[in-house]
């Protein structure tokens, strides 16, 4: 054997270094987790000792993520910066993944080109690729190939007995034990064990002629003399793993994980989503696909029988919820926790020796001469070249797929962000990024200032967020009603958490923040748009936090670092000299097991044949399936269906091609109809949903009804659309729809509106606001307020007015008491009222009391999305009295009032009618407040319905409103004893602002309609203007 | 032999601890000298700021010390190196108003007690601390705001009690001064509103020195009872055109405009006697507020009101129907029927938008209503085979507050 450097090894290396780490520039801070990494590793960098970070969450404990990584990231920070540390730790990772698959598969090969070959191929493989260049799990890289370099150790050790061995083996452990909690338990299964169970096979070997001649008995001997070797080893990391992450295991222990499971793709149905079939299961195995009956054939001979059953187990593991199997394996809890897809990650892993093996065999090896014996050179280079291309093309496809499908939103400037945290104490209260996604790591990385959302979800207190499975507050609208219900808590009750700021990147979150009660601020020169919300108090100056003994602060700050140093000094020659250039008098002992390639196996080869064209034609047929799916044309339904979804998707001139090419619309026409207008359904909707139902169809006609589900930030919308088609040259067409031909009377108008300006200071200071500056908060007055309970909910509704001169924000809070006036619960307004009264409006408004989700695990979760779901709180008690904070703010935003109620109908158990905007703003969601009152005219009931469709100045929008049925809601007795208005009495203010009310105007705005349990109506208009001019 | 070594050990231990003991409590028998004291500084009082020095005489020459004890803290001070019975008080108490005990101290024994009291000091500036709030108030004489002066020594020390302050403020073309004299360290006065919204300038002044200008917004009271009056292009209902509401200048009860922005609500009842609304904000005191005009024959009743504070008369507009009957064809077997011209009141065709309703009745069940706005004046509905089958059919039409009715319309 040769003992020069091995040329294949080095190729890799510098390949991989170049290929690898060139690209992570462009890839690694768009990928999932990788600027998560990058916090942690600033906060390590400032904080070193301190495992306590208020960034996120209110406060949380680093401990519950290994540190190693991060404190790398930290340590190399101090050179060049975090992003620095972030850059030489992957290429750190790529150098280590690259020699430590080669030592890998030097062992389990015992053959250095194959092992060389393995380098090379593990540089490109998709598994790879994907979990550096998509996923960005540096951590997991590090902690498996450490854990890879650890296995030549652990078998030398088994097999020799040197002390030596065990000591490097065990160094190496405590490196991936600090770097990654998952991989030394789960390594010890899948990776460890099975090649104990080699060991032990060759050592039996020895004693024997061949493998064919090791029995069970022969086997279970040996590994009865192995055993005290095993016991040691398997000790030894045991207490590794226990002691190098003590503090993580004591953090485990008193901050048990209270995060319900989180939805993750890797325990989809692949087939069902076939999204996560690409990303964690076709991506990852990639090329390794076409060889699994080699692969398979393999790790089944005797030596690697181990490998086998472990590798067959990974394999079923990875296919997450597409077989009942992983979920039965690993039980319901396990399964919910986990993500699967590090199962496929390890299985691919163990392949690539193995394909190395393959590749090598057929290069130069024996399945080289066999297929051109066999074929014919020819065909072997037909093949090699099929087998290159599609290497080439899955290398590509994966390392491009952030490209053409990005994961994250735009690179969003920070700067602009953080000066404006950094700008007169704005740091003073927590803020909430909206649409950043990952980015928002980074964000947090560079400034002081706290939010309460953070992209570690198994470090959240707040119940808030650990009982729904919500990702993070930022991403809430791909989270359905979980992530919409906490964002709306949230912004709800902004005051519990000191959040005063919102910065959105995502337009789709813009109404829920103005129903809430935020007003927009002003738009940074990144496009951000920032939100405020007034009457938020500052963070106090202490803040909560739990602190950890000392032994466990210097336990984690300084075993990480101590481990890799003691490998490092311990292994130095093992990783690089050994790797490079064998300068040792002999090879390593498992050189001896070294299976001769000669007389490839034919029945292999054909049924490697029969598999691969057995797989060309899956793919085949699953792109012809996925042809037909999406072949938009061939019936009524499909077009109407492909209609939705370009009109979802806003490629309106894909949803112009639908349409009738007889009609007399044309392209331009149709886009400007589209571009006119505005409202949630049209901007702010996204297709949850749609069902078409053909109620007529001739040849060439039909009539089809779509039932469409619309999911939005504020509510989900159901509408049913009817449309007639057309069939042409054998393609169904969707007949054109008229659209309103409503003209407007005026041209030009004018209108005059007060329009009003604060200057918060008028000295540029960084003192505090000086007292002459602050204005004075407006007066309100509450005319009536009570509780009442509706099917054992209970609600505080009432009527409030403006009653100063300037225009007023207004935040209600009602808190409800039991008799012995224990408080029970508290909550805000959301958006049952207008939030923004000019002097002397007036409005009605409802205070629901709304508790956490699912805090109860007996509660059913349910199946379906419903934004507007409503959790109530849970009282203990009965409550009988209840007290209202208000708290008025100037104003100056959000003041329009043009939309009036022009006309109404009233049906059976509808009110009709049209709502006129006479302004000069777009009214993009128009909402209707409802308020119901008895005989006695007593207030007993408020409801709302927002308007899928926005109104363009001098124009009429329809809307139909469904009287409800309120006979079950129990009647309260008007109370306006607690009631206090900038902390001062109402009753008070009442008697000395307005002592002379005229409680008969109460009365006209009430439209007499005799319902179920009411006697009038009164309706309120207000308005969300999305882009103000 | 074990006994005896361990009996040696603990004598060993013993005997370092005794000693240790019986150093620690050992007095020294040093004998005191009784020395008295006497002061020899004659005045007790001073002005802030003015350099303290205490003077003592001695019965004998010895080392003291000053103990002091202001509300500021409580220190013991060393003579000066010149001469050991001459005393500085430090500045940070020599600065502050307020009274001194100072006990001088000979080997932790009082030998001498007194109190010396410091004032503020007159020679220099005054420095103002001054209030107003809250920084707008209600017109009509009710409302009021407060202005508070704390006049202070350079050395922020309040200045004695009755002290002149003058106060001063300007509302429109009046100008007022109130002479006040300070009291347990502040002076304060409230300012009742006038009759008139404006805005109304304060200062004040002690001594020499004079605050910077303050200013507090008056604004006017509740809006009294108004007029309202409409403007309408014409008076015909046809949904399209505006009509305005507009209300005479809302006055409070002192004759004050009321303050821009206050929202003035129209409650408009119809014939049929629902309630429609519109709403309008001041500016000068005057709100308009627009409704579409009708699109069928209507009277309004419209009243506006400032909730629970003023309201306006009663107007009544009516507005007249365009047309009073429109033409229908059935055509291509009754499957397609054209509404219209819609002719307006002077002959015109009616503007593009007006409303044209069908309700399809079959065996007196309605299966479908078609709703067309209206474009050049005319409607197309189609019927279309397949979805309409054979039949008799009643249709229904409905524009601009006409309705038709056909009965038995065969569709093939």
């Amino acid at each position: 054997m040769d003992k020069s450097t091995n040329k294949y090894l080095i190729s890799a290396l510098l390949i991989g270094v170049m290929f690898h780490g060139t690209a992570i520039f462009f890839t690694l801070e768009s990928t999932y987790d990788a600027l998560i990494h990058l916090f942690f590793g600033n906060h390590y960098a400032n904080n070193w000792f301190d495992p306590w970070s208020y960034s996120w969450y209110t406060g949380f404990t680093v401990m519950g993520y290994p540190p190693l990584v991060h404190q790398s990231i930290g340590l190399l920070s101090y050179i060049g910066g975090v992003k620095f540390g972030l850059f030489t730790v992957a290429i750190i990772g790529i150098i280590l993944f690259i020699t430590g698959i080669y030592r890998f598969a030097l062992v389990l090969t015992s053959n250095r080109n194959v092992a060389g070959y393995t380098a090379i191929f593990a540089v490109f493989s998709s598994t790879f690729i994907e979990t550096l260049h998509i996923f960005g799990q540096l951590p997991s890289i590090v902690g498996l190939s450490i854990l890879l370099h650890a296995l030549p150790e652990i078998y030398l050790w088994i097999k020799i007995g040197k002390y030596k061995y065990l000591v490097n083996a065990l160094s190496l452990l405590a490196v991936t034990v600090t770097s990654h909690h998952v991989t030394p338990i789960f390594g010890m299964v899948f990776f460890i064990f099975p090649l104990i169970g080699m060991i032990i096979m060759d050592a039996s070997r020895e004693k024997v002629n061949s493998y064919k001649e090791v029995r069970f008995f022969l086997f279970f001997k040996t590994f009865l003399s192995l055993f005290k070797r095993i016991v040691v080893f398997g000790f030894g990391s045991l207490l590794l793993i226990i002691f190098c992450i003590l503090p993580y295991w004591v953090n485990t222990k008193n901050n048990p994980i209270t995060q319900v499971p989180i939805p993750h793709g890797s325990r989809d149905n692949f087939f069902e989503v076939t999204s996560s079939g690409l990303v964690f299961f076709l991506i990852p195995w990639g090329i390794l696909l076409f060889i699994l009956p080699y692969i398979w054939f393999r790790f089944y001979s005797k030596r690697y029988l181990f490998f086998g059953l472990s590798f067959t187990l990974l394999t079923i593991l990875g296919t997450g919820g597409t077989t009942p199997i992983p979920r039965m394996m690993l039980g319901d809890n396990a399964f919910n926790i986990l993500t699967l897809d590090r199962f496929t990650l390890w299985a691919s892993i163990m392949a690539l020796p193995i394909f190395g093996e393959f590749g090598y065999r057929f290069v130069e090896g024996d399945l080289r001469q066999k297929i051109q014996e066999k074929y014919g050179g020819v065909y072997r280079r037909v093949l090699g070249g099929l087998f290159v291309s599609t290497f080439v093309f899955i290398v590509f496809f994966t390392m491009s797929l952030g490209y053409f499908r990005p994961f994250q939103p735009q690179k969003i400037k920070m700067l602009p962000i953080l000066n404006f945290l950094q700008q007169d104490q704005h740091d003073h209260w927590r803020f909430l990024p909206l649409g950043f996604g990952d980015q928002m790591a980074w964000l947090s990385a560079q400034t002081n200032a706290m939010t309460v959302d953070g992209n570690y979800h198994s470090a959240r207190r707040l119940p808030e967020l650990t009982t729904r499975a919500v990702e993070r507050l930022e991403n809430s609208k791909f989270r359905g009603v979980e992530g919409i219900g906490s964002l709306q808590q949230f912004l709800t009750v902004p005051e519990k958490y000191n959040l005063k700021y919102v910065f959105s990147n995502d337009k789709f979150y813009d109404p829920i923040l103005y129903f809430c009660g935020w007003q927009r601020l002003r738009q940074l020169e990144n496009g951000i748009m920032v939100w405020e919300k007034l009457n938020i108090p500052p963070l106090s100056s202490i803040l909560p936090k739990e602190d950890v003994p000392t032994f466990l602060k210097l336990m984690w700050g300084l075993i990480p670092v101590g481990t890799v140093l003691l490998a490092f000094i311990i292994n130095i020659q093992l990783i690089w000299i050994h790797g490079l250039k064998s300068k040792h008098k002999s090879f390593p002992v498992y050189f001896k097991f070294a299976v001769a390639y000669d007389g490839f196996k034919s029945s292999v080869i054909k049924i490697s044949h029969i598999w691969g064209v057995l797989m060309i034609i899956v793919f085949g047929i699953g792109f012809y399936l996925l042809y037909i799916k999406n072949a938009k044309q061939i019936s009524p339904i499909n077009v109407t269906e492909s209609y939705y979804d370009a009109l979802d998707f806003k490629e309106f001139e894909r949803a112009y091609s639908y349409l009738d090419p007889n009609s007399t619309k044309t392209k331009d026409q149709y886009m400007l109809e589209i571009a006119v207008t505005d409202g949630l359904l049209s901007s702010y909707a996204k297709l949850d949903e749609i069902r078409v139902d053909i109620i007529a169809q001739t040849d060439s006609t039909a009539k089809v009804k779509a039932f469409t589900k619309w999911v939005t930030p504020l509510e989900k919308i159901d509408k049913t659309f009817f449309h007639e088609l057309i069939k042409e040259d054998k393609k169904w067409f969707v007949k054109t729809s008229s659209y309103d031909l409503d003209i407007p009377p005026d041209q030009l108008f004018v209108e005059n509106t007060p329009n009003y300006f604060n200057h918060g200071r008028r000295r540029i200071t960084s003192e505090q606001t000086y007292h002459e500056d602050v204005l004075k908060q407006p007066v309100l007055e509450v005319l009536s307020a009570k509780i009442i309970s509706n099917n054992g909910q209970y609600a505080i509704i009432g009527e409030i007015q403006n009653i100063d001169n300037v225009p007023a924000d207004v935040v209600i809070a009602g808190t409800l008491y039991n008799e012995a006036n224990k408080k029970l619960a508290m909550f805000n307004v959301k958006h049952q009222m207008k939030h923004k009264l000019m002097p002397k409006e007036i409005t009605s408004f409802r205070v629901n009391f709304e508790g956490i989700a699912w805090s109860n695990h007996e509660e059913r979760k349910p199946e379906t999305f419903d934004p507007d779901q409503f959790t109530p709180v849970n009282l203990e008690e009965q409550p009988t009295n209840f007290d209202l904070q208000c708290a008025g703010n100037v104003a100056t935003v959000d003041l329009y009032k043009g939309v009036t109620i022009n006309e109404l109908s009233i049906q059976k158990d509808h009110i009709e009618g049209v709502l006129f905007n006479s302004g000069l703003q777009e009214v993009t969601i128009p909402l209707l407040l409802v308020s119901y009152y008895d005989e006695n005219s007593e207030l007993i009931w408020v409801d709302h319905q927002y308007l899928p469709e926005g109104i363009r100045p001098q124009r009429k929008q329809y809307f139909d409103y469904k009287l409800l049925d309120i006979s079950t809601v129990s009647k309260g007795e008007n109370n306006l004893e607690n009631v206090f208005i900038n902390g001062l009495l109402n009753k008070e203010i009442s008697n000395k602002v307005v002592p002379e009310r005229k409680y008969e105007h109460q009365l006209i705005p009430l439209i007499p309609i005799s319902g179920k349990g009411f006697s009038y109506v009164k309706l309120e208009v207000n308005t969300y203007i999305g882009n103000p001019n | 032999m074990k006994l005896n070594k361990r009996k040696r050990y603990i004598i060993l231990l013993l005997f370092p601890i005794v000693i240790a003991i019986s150093i620690a409590f050992t007095n020294s028998t040093t004998q005191k000298r009784n020395i008295t004291a006497t002061l020899l500084t004659k005045s007790t009082t001073f002005e802030a700021g003015q350099n303290i020095q205490l003077d003592f005489k001695l019965s004998d020459s010895v080392e003291t010390e000053l103990f002091l004890h202001s509300s500021y803290g409580t220190t013991v001070i060393t003579p000066n190196l010149s001469d050991n019975t001459q005393f500085d008080i430090p500045d940070f108490m020599a600065n502050k108003k307020g009274r001194i005990t100072y006990t001088l101290v000979y080997k932790s024994k009082g030998i001498a007690s007194g109190e010396i009291k410091i004032i503020a000091t007159t020679e220099q500036k005054v420095f103002l601390e001054s209030y107003i709030g809250p920084p707008s108030i209600i017109a009509g004489g009710r409302d009021y705001t407060m202005q508070t002066v704390l006049a202070n020594d350079s050395y922020d020390n309040p200045i004695a009690d009755s002290t002149k302050v003058i106060m001063k403020h300007q509302f429109l073309d009046r100008i007022e001064e109130r002479e006040l004299y300070s009291k347990d360290m502040i002076t304060w006065t409230n300012i009742f509103s006038y009759k008139q919204s404006g805005r109304m300038l304060l200062f004040s002044k002690v001594h020499a020195t004079v605050s910077k200008e303050f200013s507090v917004e008056v604004y006017p009271s509740l809006p009294e009872n108004f007029e309202i009056t409409s403007k309408r292009e014409h008076i015909y209902a046809d949904g399209n055109q505006i009509t305005e509401f507009i209300t005479s200048i809302i006055r409070d009860e002192n004759g004050n405009i009321v303050s821009d922005g206050t929202m003035v609500d129209f409650s408009i009842k119809d014939k049929s006697g629902l309630l429609l609304h519109t709403q309008g904000k001041t500016i000068e005191g005057k709100a308009v507020a627009k409704m579409l005009h009708p699109s069928h024959h209507e009277i309004w009743q419209i009243k506006g009101y400032v909730h629970g504070m003023a309201e306006s008369n009663t107007l009544l507009l009516e507005y007249e129907a365009v047309l009073d009957d429109f033409n229908v064809q059935f055509t291509n077997h009754n499957r397609e029927i054209k509404v219209g011209p819609l002719i307006s009141f002077m002959e015109q065709l009616i503007p593009d938008g007006a409303i044209v309703k069908m309700n399809i009745i079959k065996n007196g069940v309605k299966i479908d209503t078609k709703i067309e706005s209206s474009s050049q004046g005319l409607v197309r509905f189609i019927l279309q085979e397949g979805f309409y089958d054979t039949g008799e059919y009643t249709i229904e039409i409905s524009a601009l507050g006409v309705e038709k009715k056909y009965n038995d319309i065969r569709l093939k």
